[in-house]
């Protein structure tokens, strides 16, 4: 008896010290890579200078392939911006379009042709030379892909099943011709998206289906081994296009999923970079003298899913009156620690389309209070869904979940917050299981059209429109929207959808966060993008 | 059974019941009367705490958020702006009635089970204790965490999870004495006057086969609140917002640098009601254990 007593009372000082023993653990590892890392550049450099080129990024989640095309999430084009290059680049930390693997390009007056001059003397990594011919065969391979293949190809660059890119074709070595079937106003943006980059056409036709083990494009870094749920190392392209590009020699990105832990290995240098940090960090790092706080710019929203097709949301009125309970201010000032501007609209107010002029439910649970009387809502217990990791438009959704529930206490509707694995969450989320649920959305390309026709359109039902609002209204603007080339009128209709929105409330916005990083104070040049994926190639360690 | 006897004429001679005897060599042991002065103290607070406590526990201020103890929060606050001082009040409420709750489960089933299988023997014990290997052949909190799993986390789940898990000890401790009970002259005599299994199971048998249950009931009351903080912690237990100190601490853990007090106090209460049941499980021990005796 006494010893089951015993060994109980071990086992539970050892349940709470697993926290920090995974921390330990996981600082060994490090600290056998850390001594690697200086070891092997110290050789190469020594010549050049002492401080070794060498960048350890760290982050939250392994990637879950290195071929871009294939994926969807934030990890894998964070790796593959620097193995791959699009026709077309984002401004260093804005969504304005500048010549990448094009140097010049030209659009027709109807908006149907698009003409790229390419870069000239590029060369793929693995020796291949990169020309028009080249560029077609990657569309070809992109349109020949089901939507199972090409998430983001399909949402790009096909409507309604039918390809909005008709035909490419190689003019001479160096142009190459996009003809569309309808116009798309933002053609470009798209282009420049990190899935676009252009591979290698030797290195997919010989790999097929394991392109992603054994990446091959023309960025400024060449693949060198992957380590699953652990690291993916790449090393400077000796032969990269632009002159004296890149600096670092290595980077190694590392996933850390636990967000302390990962500060932990930045503050005892076992990483160079950390991204992921926690708001109620944000003032310890700024007044640490080795450590610098880095804001990436924001172009996210965060919000509460208010699933129309169940009950009591598909009620009109219950989703407003959820909307004047959540009090979003003092949210955002206790869980994004101020870190963050209070949403009203789907999408953030940087992205032109912002309509302004909607004022945004406030904080009143009296009004809420009347409008579930009026809907007639029966006080049944609703499900609160949280999500279990850290996100960058969210860092910390079960205490904010904690919040939303008292505040949906407060005004009579009872709640059971509920978690799930995240793969699961996200699953069960789309299948439209969930009553209310927290998500959140980062920009790819800084276009109204992928915030408010991705997440909100009836056509995404069963993809990222998570909520299964379907409002036909605000289909036909934004569909309008999509091929509408000018940009004033474009603009308006994105605001009438926003109203309609709004007035139908399907979410609960909640918050447009600024995600942090921190970095080693010699970390010079980074600039973390708001796509959340960026080259790293101006980048150099002091 | 020579002990047994022996003590029975010990008794006889001074006059003073094997209880009032028990308490008497219970008080001996000043670690056992402080370990239930802590108890009684937990006990209290659970029954009354509650009534008296200066806030709701679950009033969200977020403006006096994470606040340090002072004379109007006494603990300070948590992250919700919540008085951890009132929560943690309201916790011992929750710890208490889950380890008395799921250790009664167990017992009763336990004891159940145990002593069927020690009475009747033969398949019937052969079963029932090969079960009870493959329970205890699992470490336990793997087994919980297995059962809340299937069950879905909630605090009812955990609570009936660390019931299940406790079950084979008391099966077993029941089963050994009731091997040994059912040997002696009364129960033979029952049976031979031809009197109810039944009857005699629960008349005889059981009452005669209580005290080590005692024992290993309070001693399992202290891993029963170790295991359902622990389930808490992993998230498998108590859910928002029912201030469990379990959950309480996880909830608090990514403040230990900046607000320790969030994690400090629902530690200390803790280990104070589980020391509190250890001394006083060791002191019962030793009390109504005859083979302890001096």
């Amino acid at each position: 008896m006494k010893k089951n007593k015993l060994w109980s009372l071990g086992l539970f000082l050892l349940l709470m010290l697993s926290v920090v023993l995974a921390a330990c653990s996981g600082g060994d590892e490090e600290g056998s890579e850390t001594t690697e890392k200086t070891d092997e550049p110290a050789t190469e450099t020594a010549t050049k200078e002492a401080v070794p080129q060498v960048l350890v990024f760290g982050r939250g989640g392994d990637s879950v392939s290195l071929d871009p095309a294939i994926v969807t999430d934030g990890e894998s084009f964070k790796v593959t911006e620097n193995i791959f290059e699009t026709l077309l680049n984002f401004g260093e930390q804005d969504t304005t379009i500048n010549p990448g693997l094009a140097k010049e390009w030209e659009v027709s007056e109807d908006g149907l042709t698009y003409t790229f001059h390419l870069q000239e003397g590029v060369k793929f990594h693995d020796g291949t030379d990169f020309n028009a011919e080249a560029v077609v065969k990657n569309v070809d391979r992109w349109k020949a892909g089901t939507e199972e293949q090409f998430y983001y190809f399909n949402s790009m660059f096909k409507a309604e099943g039918q390809d909005i890119i008709k035909t490419v074709t190689a003019v001479d070595e160096k142009t190459v011709v996009f003809e569309l079937t309808r116009p798309q106003a933002p053609f470009l943006k798209n282009i420049a998206m990190s899935p676009f980059g252009i591979a290698s056409p030797t290195a997919f036709e010989a790999a097929g289906d394991k392109f992603g083990d054994n990446p091959v494009g023309t960025g400024p870094f060449v693949f060198v081994e992957w380590k699953r749920n652990d690291s993916i190392t790449v090393k400077k392209n000796e032969n990269y296009w632009q002159a004296g590009l890149p600096k670092l020699d290595t980077i190694i990105f590392r996933a850390i999923p636990d967000n302390s832990t990962r500060l932990n290995a930045l503050m005892t240098g076992e990483i160079d970079l950390a991204e992921g940090i926690n708001p109620s960090d944000a003032t310890s790092i700024e007044g640490n003298a080795e450590l610098q706080l880095i804001e990436r710019p924001s172009m996210n929203v965060g919000y509460l899913g208010l699933t129309s097709t169940r009950k009591p949301f598909d009620n009109k009125l219950v989703r407003q009156a959820v909307n004047y309970a959540i009090d979003k201010q003092a949210i955002v000032d206790a869980f994004f620690e101020g870190r963050a501007e209070v949403a009203v609209n789907p999408m953030p107010p940087s992205i032109s389309g912002y309509n302004d002029e909607i004022a945004g439910y406030e904080y009143n649970p009296e009004k809420a209070k009347e409008l579930l009387a009026e809907a007639g809502y029966d006080g049944a217990e609703i499900e609160l869904w949280a999500m279990p990791v850290p996100r960058p438009y969210m860092p910390d959704g079960q205490k904010v979940a904690e919040a939303i529930q008292k505040n949906l206490a407060d005004v009579g509707i009872p709640s059971k917050i509920v978690t799930f694995e995240w793969a699961t969450y996200l699953e069960k989320a789309k299948n439209g299981e969930a009553d209310a649920f927290l998500l959140g959305w980062t920009g790819d390309n800084g276009d109204a059209d992928n915030f408010i026709y991705t997440l909100l359109d009836k056509d995404n039902i069963g993809s990222n429109n998570y909520s299964y609002y379907s409002s036909d209204a605000a289909h036909e603007l934004l569909i309008a929207a999509q091929s509408e080339v000018d940009e004033e009128k474009r603009n308006q209709l994105y605001k009438d959808a926003q109203v309609i929105i709004h007035e139908d409330a399907p979410w609960v916005p909640l918050a447009h966060s600024i995600p942090l990083l921190a970095a080693k104070k010699g970390v010079t040049d980074y600039l973390p993008h708001p796509t959340g994926s960026e080259s790293l190639v101006n980048v150099s360690m002091q | 059974m020579v002990s047994n006897s022996m003590e029975m004429t010990a008794k006889e001679v001074k006059a003073v019941g094997p209880w009032k005897e028990a308490w008497r060599s219970f008080k001996k042991s000043k670690a056992a009367l402080v370990g239930a002065a802590i108890v009684l103290f937990f006990v209290f607070l659970a029954v009354f705490g509650p009534l008296f406590v200066p806030q709701g526990i679950n009033d969200q201020n977020l403006s006096v958020r994470l606040l340090p103890p002072s004379s109007e929060y006494w603990f300070g606050t948590d992250d919700f702006g919540r008085d951890i001082f009132s929560r943690i009040v309201h916790g011992a409420r929750i710890s208490l009635a889950v380890g008395f709750l799921s250790v009664i489960l167990s017992a009763v089933v336990g004891s159940f089970l145990g002593m069927i299988a020690g009475y009747y023997g033969r398949w019937i014990d052969t079963i029932i204790s090969r079960i009870f290997d493959i329970m205890l052949a699992f470490p336990s909190i793997l087994l919980a965490i297995a059962i809340v799993s299937i069950l879905g986390p909630s605090l009812q789940n955990a609570l009936i999870a660390i019931a299940i898990i406790n079950i084979p000890n008391f099966g077993r401790l029941i089963r050994s004495k009731v091997l040994s009970v059912k040997e002696e002259e009364y129960i033979v005599a029952a049976r031979a006057i031809g009197m109810k299994d039944a009857r005699i199971l629960f008349r005889h048998v059981l009452p005669n086969s209580l005290s080590p249950v005692i024992v290993q009931g309070t001693l399992a009351i202290a891993t029963a609140i170790i295991e359902a903080a622990a389930l808490s912690f992993l998230g498998l237990g108590a859910t928002a917002p029912q201030p469990e100190w379990g959950k309480m601490l996880s909830d608090a853990r990514i403040h230990i640098m900046t607000a320790p007090w969030t994690i400090l106090f629902p530690g200390i209460a803790i280990m104070l009601t589980v020391l509190g049941f250890n001394l006083m499980g060791d002191g019962l021990r030793d009390a109504l254990d005859p083979k302890m005796k001096n």
